[in-house]
């Protein structure tokens, strides 16, 4: 009696502890499900700190170079040269050519070539076709991203934006600055109309309503 | 900043006495200090449970008054270990290769460890300060100056065996602490025995 009592508590002991182990190994999968897309947006945003001080470091390297005495008769092209133009081009365009900031939300990100292949909204904030880059006069420079949850909705903060809030870009070595003048809605049908000044220089900035998921925001801003 | 070290010693002794809040939040800590240690006399359980209970509460209000700027401290100290994993400085990245090289003259030198032990140890360091070799000579060859850490990590393959160093590093110390932690449960149990 006094043995079947003793197997008995064992048993239920072991039970327990097994249960309290796969309780265990439920709430640490729990918890790391919980924190993977956080931690993947943390990890993208130190990725894209280095990539702006890549940038940054290759805009400086650009500002030191000087060019003297530019001879002009070695400029024909041989097959060589193309195929090595054409090894840089492909690496150039995983780099930045230039910089959002918004300081307001903290957002500082790179944005690369239309040509680029990360131009998508899938990697990077992506410069629409359409768009003119900010060294166009009286141009409208278009960016878009996702805005959510996802580590790679960059405009997430965007709704936060008030009229007046400021923005610069980097591009070719140049700082241009932005005042944001117009926030309307739109429904999502796959075109956006963009209404702006046009006897002025813009910046586009397009991406999904905050918290609706059949409208989407454009946002104006003038350059100052 | 530029206090004396009276006027740090003055400033430091009226810190508390500065507002309403700040006296509140010393008379919580005085008072939870004082049936600490009159409990120690007493070894009252409800006391016990009631103090673990208040300070879990007190902190738990704190955290909820600043839950923004507690998430974003959070956030700042992850991706400072994530820095220190996929980009270490140079300062960072030479004290990983000297724990590895003190690691593995002190696996040399100590006679009581197991042999499997010594094996692993010895993989894992000679790896580590062989990527941090090849890394050096890396730089030597690009050019590459150390102190700006974007001049290290625009060249992938520096990147790479940064990474991967890190990595091995990390194995080699979470073998270390679970090694160490099972040796002494070990140690304890035989003696319990």
């Amino acid at each position: 009696m006094w043995l079947k009592d003793r197997t008995m508590q064992r048993k239920s002991k072991n039970l327990k502890s097994q249960l309290f182990k796969v309780g265990f190994f439920f709430l640490i999968v729990g918890i790391l499900v919980f924190i993977s897309t956080p931690l993947r947006k943390l990890k993208e945003e130190v990725f894209e700190e280095m990539r702006l001080a890549i940038f940054q470091l290759n805009i400086n390297e650009t500002n030191n170079t000087t060019i003297n005495n530019v001879n002009t008769e070695n400029l024909e092209v041989t097959s060589e040269n193309t195929e090595q133009a054409e090894a840089n081009d492909k690496k150039a365009n995983y780099s930045y050519i230039g910089e959002l900031s918004i300081p307001k939300i903290k957002l500082r990100r790179g944005f690369v070539s239309k040509e680029s292949r990360y131009n998508n909204i899938e990697y990077n904030i992506t410069v629409a076709n359409e768009a003119n880059y900010p060294d166009v006069p009286l141009g409208n420079f278009i960016l878009m991203a996702h805005s959510g949850n996802a580590y790679i909705s960059f405009f997430d903060k965007l709704y936060k934006l008030q009229i007046g809030d400021e923005a610069s870009v980097s591009y070719n070595a140049v700082t241009y600055n932005y005042r944001l003048t117009n926030i309307y809605n739109q429904a999502k049908t796959g075109t956006v109309a963009i209404y702006r000044n046009p006897n002025v220089k813009t910046l586009t900035l397009i991406t999904c309503t905050h918290n609706d998921d059949y409208n989407q925001t454009i946002y104006i801003f003038e350059e100052i | 900043m530029d206090l004396s070290i009276i006027e740090k010693l003055i400033t430091f002794i009226t810190l508390p006495f500065q507002s309403f809040l700040t006296i509140e939040i010393l008379l919580i800590f005085l008072l939870i200090l004082i049936f600490l240690i009159y409990n120690e006399k007493r070894q009252n359980k409800k006391v016990k449970y009631a103090i673990t209970a208040l300070i879990i509460f007190f902190f738990s209000l704190l955290a909820f008054y600043f839950s923004e700027d507690i998430i974003t401290v959070l956030s700042e100290i992850v991706k400072t270990i994530m820095r220190c994993f996929y980009f270490p400085n140079i300062v960072f990245y030479i004290l990983t290769a000297i724990i590895s090289l003190v690691i593995l003259i002190y696996t040399i030198l100590k006679n009581n460890l197991t042999k499997l032990n010594k094996i692993i140890t010895y993989v894992l360091t000679l790896i580590h300060l062989y990527l941090f070799t090849n890394f050096i000579s890396l730089a030597i060859t690009n050019n590459t100056s150390l102190t700006n850490t974007a001049n290290i990590y625009q060249h992938d393959n520096m990147f790479i065996i940064v990474l991967f160093s890190q990595i091995i590093f990390i194995i080699l110390i979470l073998y270390k602490a679970i090694y160490h932690f099972c040796y002494i449960r070990h140690s304890k149990l035989k003696n319990t025995k």
